[in-house]
């Protein structure tokens, strides 16, 4: 029997679905010979409610959004957070750092009296969640990994390590070296440095690692010249701040 | 090729021109000179490889002159011309040195074989000490090797070796990268930083990748397995001493006991070709860990003299590829000089250095072992491997499998994994045996001062800074660490020694296929797998020794081994259902296959308990193995004293094996006890901890051994209670468990202080764990 996976989405591009489908024709036939998808609106019009696997994009941000996930909680025997929204509360928790009448002034302006808010979170804020595909987006081979592993009712391979690791396996010169500063050596490892081997730096998109030294990472941010405030800026993007602030 | 310089003193203009022209001519440069006299001038200033000196009658002026060259440039090879060849004189040149001498007039011929000769044995005194070993020096003095071994080559030259290696191999060299060098392939000589101070990873890459496929397998009902060992063959280019004694420690490693296939390949099919680092970096303290220079280890190693290279034979594979490659010519003196020159002025150019000397570093590391330096100095740790992922001698690795998407294809690969990740030493029940951030930071300095070296006679640091200019916490450095823990006892370094690969039996990788002939419930979380060994071999085990069971594509997990040798072919496993494999297992039936590598380990110490009282205490499901050793000792019950078996359990639904435990209740040759610590309505037997059941044993002290597998926390109270009956530490034995990865003492992960549990472990006497601090009993 087929495990059924549903997908369903929360708040957020959508980017992280789109990825999802982004696998090459014979993996996808592959994939459709493990798993039956029952619920997918980004692809399809069918829906079901009847799924073992249900994977959630996006941050909750709505209280209808909090009634929702609790819903395909009670549904799924599995919960897979999708996303660094879904994982970490990703982007959207930036309006976190306003109160939630500004948020919606400046997005909807003189409208903002339509809509309601509630301060962005990640799923398991809500919901129990029982594995996490990480990243923004994630790649699609960590969303393969993570399906294969359920398959095979095996833990998935998901690094508790910080990103330096896979960083110096890539043989990159040091981000700090070059005069810049990165979240990698707190940052969850799982992406292949992509963001350093392709120039930039890490931007926690991951989230952190299970017993990330905050303390020391700080210092080192400041000790290369970042203020307290730009420190905290640093860890905003993604929202590992609410974390760091802990 | 041959570019040798001869110099001619002659005063028979007649002679000595037409010499000149034909030594010219079969392509010598050549110098001439009228008189002996200002000879010293020329010699002085510049350097020959051959003199041919005219003597006359008596000759005492030549004979001199002769003298006073070779005391200038000793390498100078001499050949006189006499017309009067008298006894004395002739004698006399011999004792200076000469080569050999032509009689006037001079048959062309002659002097031609004379002078080939000499060539061809200044070459063969190259050849002939490209094997001879010697010692890594200390004194700078001793460092320069001498010109036998040593050529020189253009940089023109130099280039136009690459150019044709690359027409026929990869080539990866040192290149310049944003303001750092990194290795990398190269396509032209040009692409080459030859004078760079240190890479930002090492070059060990390229014998031990980040990620590796061991073997590729196809998990349908044939469970077809075969070796991945996948090689490019290639010339690394640049190689500093130091990365060249780090691949010294990786051969030791990998080639000598349980020979690694898929480095031996790899090895095998590289050339490496050093270059003497002359612009150290900052952070090296290479002099202070010995690995400025080596003797070994290349294949060829060049040393950059300004104009051109002093190039260095080290291998037979070396001499062919300069013979094949390269034009090259004997060095002149003045060449050799200026090396010893640019190699004196790298040695002023280190900033750090070791205020002890290197063969203290272990001594001070085993008097530091409760310093609180561990704790404070690692606060700051990020644990986040840079240290150990930029090392050019670490080597542990994870073995993990990856499985096609049609859940069938896979592999098993190795990739890098380090000592100061969080999780490098944690087992599948959950247990971390290196949980905190100073054990590990203490754990990879111990390797590099004094674990490494005690196992393979190498240190395991070369001091090439690349740790702490990859920390930026700033802690990594050894050099840092040994510096502050510095005390006054001496240890002596163990000698180096050349690597050769042991004899490969069989891939150390591979799982033999074994079938599961049956699967009995013991209890709600536990089950035992009877099996057979698809070869139909006996598995040949010991009571206590391990497998390496493996479902492809899922993974594989150290089981220790529940049934005796001595009952048939097959054996079994008893197995908690805890991690991915365990789990996997649970769900296999009769007549499902799996792999098997072992078995590991050593077991008990099964000499040493023949003809002695015995005390076997399992706790828990450290029953699993002390079943192997309960069931050998009652098939051979003749050889042994009192047999006492005690076993503790927390629930009567946890106890294990049920049937037998009720054999060894009722059997006359064996007292058995049992407990539990929470019993269930029904329960009749004892309630309480396992110490409680020592009291209710007659110890005889001198004649009782005892055998304990249980949980980390029985040990120590079970340990303690045998200690006040006075039982000797040597009569105790434990079996520990860890994360065994590899079972061939390789990945690092059962590292025990010094030891590696799957080589020397799991069964230890209590004196082997006293003097292993990280046993903690």
């Amino acid at each position: 029997m087929k495990p059924k996976v549903a997908f369903f989405d929360f708040t957020g591009c959508e980017g992280c679905q789109l990825d999802a489908l982004n696998l090459e024709a014979e993996d996808l036939i592959d994939l459709l010979n493990g798993i039956d998808i029952v619920n997918f609106r980004e692809v399809m019009t069918e829906k079901a409610d009847n799924y073992d696997i249900a994977f959630v994009e996006g941050s909750i941000t709505t209280e209808g959004e909090i009634e929702r996930v609790k819903k395909i909680r009670e549904q799924a025997k599995i919960v897979v957070a999708l996303g660094a929204c879904a994982c970490i509360g990703g982007i959207n928790c930036l309006k976190n750092h306003v109160p939630m009448e500004e948020a919606l002034r400046i997005v909807y302006g003189k409208d903002a009296h339509y809509y309601n808010t509630i301060p962005a979170r990640p799923a398991d804020a809500v919901i129990k969640v029982d594995y996490y595909v990480r990243g923004c987006p994630p790649a699609t081979s960590e969303l393969v990994k993570v399906i294969k592993a359920l398959l095979l009712n095996k833990k998935p391979d998901i690094p508790n390590y910080p990103v330096c690791v896979e960083c110096k396996m890539a043989g990159n010169i040091c981000v700090y070296e070059k005069g810049q500063t990165c979240l990698g050596p707190v940052i969850r490892a799982g992406c292949n440095a992509v963001c350093i081997n392709s120039g930039r730096y890490c931007w926690g998109c991951r989230g952190l690692v299970d017993e990330p030294n905050i303390e020391s990472q700080k210092d080192i941010l400041t000790k290369y010249g970042l203020t307290a405030e730009q420190v905290i800026e640093k860890f905003k993007i993604y929202d590992t701040c609410s974390e760091v602030l802990k | 090729m041959n570019e040798s310089s001869v110099l001619i003193i002659e005063s028979d203009p007649i002679v000595r021109d037409s010499l000149c022209e034909w030594l010219k001519s079969t392509g010598f440069d050549v110098t001439c000179a009228e008189s002996a006299e200002g000879i010293v001038k020329i010699v002085e200033k510049r350097d020959f490889n051959i003199a041919i000196m005219d003597v006359r009658l008596h000759g005492e002026t030549q004979l001199a002159i002769l003298r006073e060259m070779k005391a200038i440039r000793p390498w100078i090879k001499s050949i006189i011309i006499t017309a009067y060849p008298q006894e004395e004189t002739v004698l006399e040149a011999k004792k200076i040195g000469i080569v050999d001498y032509v009689v006037k007039p001079i048959d062309l011929d002659d002097l031609q074989r004379i002078i080939h000769g000499t060539i061809e044995s200044i070459y063969k005194d190259n050849i002939n000490a490209i094997n001879i070993e010697s010692s890594v020096e200390s004194s700078t003095e001793d460092l320069i090797p001498g010109i036998k071994k040593s050529f020189a080559i253009s940089r023109d030259n130099l280039a136009l070796m690459v150019e044709n290696l690359l027409k026929e191999t990869e080539v990866v060299g040192v290149k310049a990268k944003q303001g750092k060098y990194v290795y990398d392939k190269i396509s032209g000589f040009y692409e080459l930083s030859l004078d760079y101070d240190v890479t930002v990873s090492p070059p060990t890459r390229y014998l031990l990748p980040e990620r590796e496929t061991l073997l590729k397998f196809r998990t349908d009902n044939n469970h077809r397995i075969e070796p991945v060992i996948k090689y490019t063959p290639r010339v690394i280019m640049g190689v500093h001493p130091y990365d060249i004694k780090a691949i010294e420690l990786l051969d030791e490693v990998f080639m000598t006991h349980n020979p690694d296939p898929n480095y031996i390949a790899r090895r095998e099919n590289t050339v490496i070709i050093g270059v003497d680092c002359l612009r150290p970096s900052p952070g090296s303290f290479a002099p202070s860990m010995g690995t400025n220079w080596t003797e070994t280890g290349f294949d060829l190693l060049l040393t950059d003299i300004g104009n051109s290279y002093i190039i260095k034979i080290g291998t037979e594979r070396g001499a062919e590829i300069l013979a094949k490659y390269a034009k090259y010519r004997l060095p002149t003196g003045d060449e050799i000089v200026r090396q010893k020159k640019v190699r004196g002025e790298a040695l002023s150019r280190y900033k750090l250095a070791l205020d002890i000397p290197r063969d203290r570093i272990p001594k001070i590391l085993e008097d530091s072992y409760d310093e609180p330096y561990w704790e404070s100095r690692s606060i700051s740790c990020l644990s986040c491997g840079s240290c150990v992922m930029v090392c050019p001698t670490c080597y542990c690795f994870d073995v993990r499998d990856e499985i096609a998407l049609n859940l069938k294809d896979g592999e098993r690969f190795r990739c890098w994994d380090g000592c100061m990740l969080v999780d490098f030493a944690k087992v599948a029940s959950g247990e971390n045996f290196r949980r905190d951030k100073a054990s590990r930071f203490r754990h990879r300095m111990f390797r590099k001062g004094k674990y490494i070296l005690e196992r393979y006679g190498k240190l395991g640091c070369v001091g090439c800074g690349r740790c702490s200019s990859a920390c930026l916490a700033g802690i990594a450095s050894p050099l840092e660490a040994f510096n502050s823990l510095a005390d006054n006892i001496r240890l002596k370094e163990a000698a180096t020694r050349v690597v050769q690969p042991a004899k490969q039996e069989q891939d150390i990788y591979i799982p033999e296929m074994a079938e599961i002939l049956s699967v009995r419930q013991l209890t709600e979380k536990e089950k035992v797998f009877e099996l057979k060994l698809k070869s139909g071999k006996q598995l040949g085990h010991y009571p206590g020794q391990f497998v390496s069971l493996s479902i492809m594509g899922v993974g594989e997990a150290p089981l220790s081994i529940s049934s005796s040798p001595l009952r048939g072919k097959n054996f079994e496993l008893a197995v908690r259902s805890i991690g991915d494999v365990t789990s996997a297992l649970h769900a296999l039936k009769a007549g499902a296959t799996v792999g098997i590598r072992g078995p590991f380990g050593n077991g008990f110490p099964l000499k040493a308990f023949e003809g002695r009282d015995l005390l076997l205490i399992a706790g828990g499901i450290g029953l699993f193995p002390l079943r192997s050793l309960i069931q050998y000792v009652t098939d051979r019950r003749y050889d042994y004293g009192k047999v006492n078996i005690l076993y503790g359990c927390r629930a009567p639904a946890e106890r294990v094996f049920t049937d037998e435990l009720e054999l060894w209740k009722n059997s006359k040759d064996i007292d058995y006890h049992e407990t539990v610590d929470r019993p269930c309505e029904g329960w009749t037997g004892n309630v309480g901890v396992i110490t409680n059941l020592i009291d209710k044993v007659e110890i005889d002290v001198k004649k009782t051994m005892v055998a304990i597998v249980g949980p980390p926390i029985m040990y120590k109270f079970v340990i303690e209670k045998l200690k006040k009956r006075d039982v000797p530490d040597a009569h105790i034995y434990l079996s520990l468990e860890r994360r065994m990865k590899c079972g061939i003492g390789k990945c690092g992960h059962c590292q025990i202080n010094s030891i590696y549990t799957c080589q020397e472990g799991p069964v230890f006497s209590l004196t082997q764990l006293r003097s292993l601090r990280e046993a903690v009993l």
